[in-house]
This record gives C-alpha cells, structure tokens and sequence, in this order.
C-alpha cells in the first residue's frame, strides 16, 4: 500500500507544471485603480502585508452553484461567485464595513438628499477588455433589476417607502444619477448591486430588443453556459465548472485592484472551490491539507485546535465578531386562543421568559463556548449597532438592554400576573384554572436549536412554567412563523446585515415579517410599533449618520425591551487557515470581494 | 419471447403513468414548497414570493400542474423545468457527466462485489459449518449492518487522521485529487481516479456482498445435495470437477437474475456512500432537488429511477429464461 502510495505521488509530482503567469489586461495601472493600501500605517489595512503574486487557493463549499446570472441568483451557493465576478459601485469595506467606492470613484449627495451623483472610476474594462462606462451602469438598474420581466429579489431592496423606484440616468460617459422620489438613505446599500455588462447582455433583454422572449435574461448565464462568456470587472473569473466536484475561477487581467507596490491584484492566479456534500468530509479534507482555508462549525474546533502547531495551521476565533443575523424566540400575539393572545401581550410575561434563558448555558453547551448574547434586532458588526458608543465607535454594551438569567425575578413576574399552579399539579395555571401549556417549536434537525428549547423548556419548568418543545419540519415551521398556520411559540434565527433597515420587513408594523403581531398591519398597533415605524422612517430618510446612530439607538432599545422577539444568542465567527496562506487573518463576515465564508480574495496571497 | 419483451415493455408505459401521478401527488404532500425558504428572508417581499410563484406555476392547484407537465412531455417531450438553474430537468440531473459516473461507479462496484462474492460463497459452502464459513458469514453480515454513511467516515477518517494520506499528496473522496480534476486523461490521472475509487468499491460493495455471498452459498448447498452430484461422485470424478463443472454452474443460474434486479441500483443505490464520498452521481443531484423542493428535476428522477427498474425486471425475466432452458413465459 505504502509503496502504491509513493509510486502515484512520484508519477503526479512528474506530471505537475508549473503554474504559467498569465499576461496582465492593462498597459499601465489605470489613473483611477484602486490602491489597497496593505501594510500602509494609518490605514484599514495596516495590519497585513503585501504579497506575492502566483499560486492556487483551494476552499470548499456544500452546493454548487445554480446559474451565473448575479441578477436572478437567490442563494448563497450562486452568489459567493457572482459577487467575485462582478462588483457593484459601491463595496463593503472587509476591515471596517463602512461603505468604500468600488466601481464608483466618489459620490455626492444633493438636491435635499434625493440624488446620488456618482462618478465612475475611468479607464476601466470589462474582463474581455471592453472599455467600462456609465451605460453598463444604466443598464444593470434599468433594464435588468428594475425591469418588471427579469425575476430579481434585488428589486425589492430598491424600492422606496412610497413605492416607488429610483432612476438610474447617465449624465456623462463616467458620471451616473440616481434620481429617487422621496429621500433615502439605504438606497446606497443598495449600490453594492452586481453591475453587468452591457455589451454581453443586451441581447438578451425583451425591453431592448423585442425579438427576444420576455423571460429570456431569466434564463442567460445558466451553468451551461461556457465560461468564456462571462464578463465581469471582478478579481476573478470563473474558468471551468465541474458539477458535484468544483469550479475553478481564474484572476481576471482586467482587474483594477493595485497593491502599494503597484502589483495588480488579485495574488492569486486561481482561486479554486471545491463542491463537498458532507460538512465532516469538508473538515476532513482541510484537516488533510487539500483545502487551505475552512469555515468550521463551533464542534470543529476542539478537533482543529490541537492540530494547530502540528499542522501549521490558525483558528480564529472572534467573540468580537459574531456573524450577521438574529436568533429569537416569538410569542405569537395573534394566536387563536383568547388567553394565550392575553398572556402573550402581556409585556410582563415576555419579561419573565426573557429572565428564564440561561444564554451562558447556551454558550458552554450548543455552541462550546463559541457564541455570545444577544440583545439587539441590529447585528454586533453593523456601524449602527446600539451597543456602540457612536456610529461605528467601539463597542461598549452601554445602552444594552438584557434580561439576566433569574429564576426567581421570573417566578416573581408569573406570580404578579396571576399565573399560579391552582390544580396542584405543579404547573402554573390561568386565573380561571386551565392549565399553560406553551409548545416551543423549531425546525428539526437543528440541533443548536433543539438544544436551546430543551435548555428553555428546562428552566421554565423550575419555576413551574409548562414548556414543552415540538421539533417540525422546517416549511411547516416557515407557513407557521408567517401567521399561516396557529402556533404559540417559535425559535427561530434572521439573517441581518450592516444596514438595519433591511431589517424593516420585520420590525415595521406592516412587515411582511411581523412574525408576532402581523394583526398590527390592520390597525391593531401598540405604541412601541408606532414609534419604531416613525424611527425606521426618520432614520431612512436621514444622511447625517451621527443622527441616523441616534434614531437606530432609540430602535433597537425600544424594541428589545418589548420583546417582541425574544433574543438568544448569536454564534461568534470562527474560521481557520494554513498559515501558509497571507493576509487570510482578517477573514471575516464582511469580507469583500467574499471568497467563500470570509475571505477576502483581493488580497490573500500564497507564501513561497 | 419476442412478443414477450414487446408486451412487458408495453406495460410499462401505463406503470411510469401511474408512477408518475402518485410521485407528484407526494411531492404535493410535502409541506411547502420551492419558495418556502425564501420566505424567511427579510430581504424579501411577500408581493416578489407572489410573483415567482406565478412565475413558476406554483400558484396553480396540483392537478392543474400535473397536467400541464404531463401535457408537456406528450406535445413537446419536454420535461419541465428547473426552478433553481433554469435549465431542463435532466440537463439539471446529467450534468456534467453524472451519468457516466454513476455508470462507472455503479457498474465497477459491481464487478468487484461480484468477483468477490461468488468465490467466497463457493469456498462457503464447499466448507459449510466450519470455522472459516463462520468467520466469512460474520463479517459478511458486519458488512450489511453497517450503515454506509459511518463506514465511508470511518474509512476517510482513518485515511485521514491515522494513514495521513495528505502528507503524501493524497486527497480524499471525490474522483480525483484537486490537480487532477481539470487535467487531461493521462496514466497518472487514472491511478488517481483508482486511488479515489476504491473505498466506493469497499463502502457500496461491503452492503452487496453479505447478500450475495448468501445466496451463493445457499444456492450450491441446494445442488450439491441433489442425486446427479452424488452420481457424479460415484463416477470418481475429482472433487474439483464435481463442484466447478457440475454444482457451480446450475447453481448460479438463480444469481443471474439477481444481476438484472440490481440495475435499478445502479442508478439510485448509493445516494449516501455517494454524498459521503463526493461521487458525482444523478443520485446526488436528485438529492439536492428533494432538499430544495425544485418540483419537476425530482419527477424526472423519480422517472428515471422507475424506468430503471422496470428494465432491471424485464431484462432479469429474459437473462433467466436465457440460461435455464426449462424456463419459458407465453
């Protein structure tokens, strides 16, 4: 076996080539290249250091990917590449996550905030070195996010509070308007939409060209489609696709990313990621080196842990930096039980199941240790979180709303409202002694998730609170969260972002996503919804965002101490790589242009 | 037999039409459906959800739909399409040559689980209740009570964790190591697919074998106690030449049909070993199809799979009619 494995090693290492470093698109770094200022003192980026150009990186993911079209993408598994392919004007910045100018070169704000000018960054070309210009620009929003015919959830993120949408203009070839109705400032959120090529696509556009089926740019960039044909102004272009196995993406040389020392970005010559069905095969294969940088889960990390010497490797644990989203428990105000709706409005009953979370025991047991609480409907990273000293000040937990772990405050709260065990069954009763009987649902197979309800159900039952727990499918559980189905009680997790008013679908009381009190959208509306709704629309039409921190802060205390959703705790982000990669230690949920899980492919290199 | 194989294959027909009903009327049944977990994102309007929906029929009552998929497939052979990539349904199960791999895993599991077996079931029956027919009876059943899915860890964990086969260049699962997956065919690229094929072999083989190995030795042992062995014997004839040229060949007769039953598996047999292994396989596809609920892929498999195994039958009936001449169907 031994020698089997030594004669194949010695025939592949023959067959090897060494890696040929492709041609640079550009003559000469163009006038408005963006600089990543890598190792630069005073910068973002300081702490990293410029690398070499060359080499391969391997990463893995569970799903391939279902089409390249970034417009009509829905799922994570499609857009880890679109994104790399084809950035949008503006970008996160991977280190702080305030907004920096990415095919956009500046923008300016006029006309009592209802027009963003933006300048385009000149010189640029697409990866089949068309020349880059506003058109492309006009073209992504107007003819493909904003025409009725392409199937596009970006849609929904550009339109205003009064319904309408903005326009897109061309003023000059580099300079483009956004033209919006009403004042708003997410709008610029928005701009981190993938822009597309003109020249490629118009073809396919029923708007532009009759001829063509109204759903034909549904159906453009599908995975059948050679790569050749795809352009894009990204660090990387996909190069080949292999289903079931993986998809080989190679550096674009039209790329307008420059180190310090004038090389052109990205390092990498590819950046390859592996399709791996199976999350424990996915740990094997880093553990044995094929893959070079890991997103593992929290039980991962005992196992990687002790191999970080042996291996040369790094975990990264960040408690600073829990991913974006929520996770919460919801009483469903509008359950058909007359007393449950009571008792579930009842803010003192929210307050003593919100003391009845043992967040710690969460933590050590679900999580190892590798997670923390959460109080905010707003995520830790974002610049407007409330647990933030200013906007995008540091985080000091000042202003943070929590409802310790406290059995007895708890019992005393059930006390004070009239819960007592009346039947001598030892569980509380209702006043008119039938007995609480709440059923915790959450999705099966989660098992964090089951574990918290079971630790839940645990603690209320020692202050003699009957919680039982019912695990269900995940779509029976979804027609429940959406008021389709009854139901008392869910646990249940949100994704989030930097911009809270993404959040707006579920904190504004005519949300779709209103999950405990969607009756408030016809009218049945508390006070606290009322004033979140003012807020979220103050702080939506608001550019000054020292005043727009203020706005959010009100929010997110406001609306945690009502507790309409019950917050639990939020998983901290972990990641791991060979030390043989560079610059990978600032990998984090922000990191843009995202490699997958974190990375940030600008500026990643291979150690010689 | 002629009229036989024109008959069954006509049979089939009405079956896949029933196959078909009765598999959309379960995916119906499930809760929910392609845009369900759409919903949960914030990101996302009630009112975008409403107009995919109509966009992908899904507003439509189930029988409606049936029929327009079925209407479909009789006008235009068309099988739908995909919700997720947009493409036909079998593109969206092929791609990529899923299957011609399925086929060559499949069908070298097979050898190899064959060329195994039937020994071994000779060798125990020829040794019957002794301690090495025990022993390969243990383990032949250890192997069918495994569950494949911890084999196929255990085995890359090992390969891992104790061997460090990456310390050698090695990889795990999948066809091939990384430098290799785009890389023309050479010599090499093939001793690597060997290297990544073999605990296929092993972790889809081991669940066949015990089976096999069963019947084999059930099969000779019948035989060798019928009056021509004896006779055969009583002639003088080497023991050799008794069992191979006499019991052997009549008792594998049964087994032969057993080699058209497990065409079905073929195509849908090893979905874990296949997942776990990261074998690009239609079984993996359809998989992925039946997590996102992407409706008609998951009835283009479910046919496919059907098909396969109203072949499996039909060409089982003719293999044995073929090597016992007794057999005979009007």
């Amino acid at each position: 076996m031994k020698r089997l494995i030594v004669i194949l090693a010695a025939l592949t290492a023959i067959l090897m080539i060494p890696v040929a470093v492709s041609a640079q698109g550009y003559d000469k770094q163009p006038a408005d290249a963006v600089i990543v200022p890598l190792g630069v003192a005073g910068t973002d980026y300081a702490a990293l250091e410029p690398g070499v150009r060359g080499g391969t990186v391997y990463v893995g993911t569970i799903s391939n990917p279902k089409k390249w079209n970034a417009v009509t993408a829905h799922e994570t598994s499609t857009t880890q590449y679109t994104n790399i392919m084809q950035p949008g004007l503006v970008n996160l910045n991977p280190i702080t996550a305030g907004y920096d100018p990415e095919l956009a070169k500046s923008w300016e704000v006029s006309d009592e905030n209802k027009v963003i000018t933006f300048k385009l960054r000149q010189g640029l070309k697409w990866s089949d070195g068309t020349p880059f210009t506003a058109d492309d620009v006009v073209f992504s929003f107007m003819d493909l996010y904003l025409n009725e015919d392409v199937e596009t959830d970006t849609r929904d993120v550009l339109q205003l509070p009064d319904g309408n949408f903005p326009v897109v203009e061309k003023v000059d070839d580099y300079t483009v308007k956004v033209v919006c109705s009403v004042a708003f400032r997410p709008i610029l959120n928005s701009m981190t939409a993938n822009i597309l090529p003109k020249h490629k696509l118009e073809q396919f556009v029923h708007k532009l060209h009759p001829e063509v089926a109204a759903d034909a740019f549904n159906q453009v960039w599908g995975l059948d489609t050679n790569p050749k044909d795809l352009v894009g102004m990204g660090a990387f272009m996909v190069e080949s696709y292999t289903p079931d196995l993986n998809v080989v993406m190679k550096r674009n040389p039209y790329y307008y990313h420059y180190d310090p020392k004038g090389t052109q970005l990205p390092y990498l010559d590819k950046y390859v990621v592996l399709t791996v069905a199976s999350q424990d095969v996915l740990l094997l294969k880093y553990q044995n080196g094929e893959i070079d940088c890991f997103a593992p889960r929290p039980q991962d990390i005992p196992i990687l842990k002790p191999e970080e010497k042996q291996k040369n490797l790094t975990v990264l644990v960040n408690k600073e930096m829990p991913g974006f989203g929520t996770t919460w428990v919801v009483l469903n105000w509008d359950t058909q039980d007359t007393k449950y709706r009571e008792l579930f409005r009842n803010l003192k009953f929210r307050q003593a199941l919100a003391h009845l979370f043992d967040k710690d025991t969460m933590i050590r047991n679900l999580f190892n240790g590798l997670a923390v609480p959460q109080w905010s409907p707003v995520s830790y990273l974002s610049p407007y979180y409330a647990g933030r000293e200013k906007y995008a000040g540091p985080v000091t937990e000042k202003n943070a709303v929590v409802f310790p772990y406290d059995l007895e405050k708890a019992a005393a709260l059930l006390d004070e409202i009239g819960l007592k065990d009346t039947n001598g069954d030892g569980y509380r009763d209702f006043a008119d002694g039938t007995p609480v009987e709440i059923e915790l649902n959450t999705n099966a197979g989660n098992t964090t998730r089951e574990g918290a309800c079971l630790i839940i159900a645990d603690d209320a039952k020692k202050v003699n609170l009957k919680v039982t727990t019912a695990f269900i499918d995940f779509n029976v559980l979804v027609n429940r969260l959406m008021g389709q189905e009854d139901y008392k009680a869910i646990y249940l997790g949100l994704t989030g972002g930097t911009e809270p008013h993404s959040g707006a679908n579920v904190y504004m009381s005519t949300g779709g996503l209103h999950a405990w009190h969607y009756s408030a959208a016809t009218g049945d509306i508390t006070e606290v919804e009322k004033r979140v709704d003012e807020l979220t629309n103050l702080a939506a039409a608001e550019f000054d965002l020292d005043k727009v921190f203020e706005y959010y802060k009100e929010y997110q205390i406001i609306l945690s101490q009502d507790l309409g959703f019950l917050y639990t705790i939020n998983q901290a982000f972990v990641y791991s790589y060979y030390n043989r990669i560079g610059n990978a230690q600032v990998a984090s949920p922000n990191a843009t242009p995202s490699g997958n899980n974190g990375l940030t492919m600008d500026f990643i290199f291979r150690k010689s | 037999m002629l009229t036989f194989i024109v008959r069954r294959t006509l049979y089939m027909l009405p079956l896949l039409l029933v196959v078909s009903l009765i598999s959309f009327m379960l995916i119906e049944i499930m809760p929910g459906d392609y845009l369900t977990k759409m919903k949960t994102n914030p990101f996302v309007t009630q009112q975008t959800i409403a107009e995919m929906a109509k966009r992908y029929g899904l507003d439509q009552p189930p029988l409606v739909r049936y029929w327009y998929w079925f209407k479909g497939i009789l006008t235009r052979g068309d099988f739908g399409t995909s919700f997720e990539t947009r493409r036909p349904v079998f593109y969206t199960l092929f791609e990529g040559g899923r299957l011609m791999w399925t086929f060559i895993v499949s069908l070298t599991t097979m050898f190899v689980t064959w060329a195994i077996a039937i020994p071994l079931g000779i060798y125990s029956a020829t040794h019957k209740y002794k301690l090495s027919d025990h022993t390969l009876t243990f383990f032949g059943f250890l192997g069918l009570s495994f569950p494949a899915f911890f084999f196929a860890l255990v085995l890359l964990w090992l390969l891992v964790g104790v061997f460090h086969v990456g310390q050698h260049g090695l990889g795990i699962g999948g066809l091939f190591d990384n430098r290799f997956i785009d890389a023309p065919w050479s010599f090499a690229k093939l001793g690597n697919f060997l290297w990544h094929i073999w605990p296929a072999w092993l972790v889809i083989g081991t669940i066949g074998m015990a089976g096999l190995l069963r019947y084999m030795r059930a099969s000779l042992l019948d035989t060798l106690s019928l009056q021509y062995i004896q006779t055969a014997r009583a002639k003088g004839l080497s023991e050799r030449i008794v069992i191979y040229k006499h019991a052997v060949r009549n008792a594998i007769n049964p087994l032969v049909s057993l080699l058209g039953l497990s065409l079905p598996n073929l195509v849908s047999g090893s979905l874990i070993a296949a997942t776990i292994l990261n074998l690009p396989t239609v079984e993996r596809a359809f998989f992925s199809s039946l997590t996102a609920q992407d409706d008609y892929v998951i009835m283009g498999a479910l046919l496919f799979f059907s098909l396969f195994l109203l072949i499996g039958n039909l060409v089982a009936d003719i293999l044995l009619a073929w090597v016992d001449p007794r057999i005979r169907y009007n």
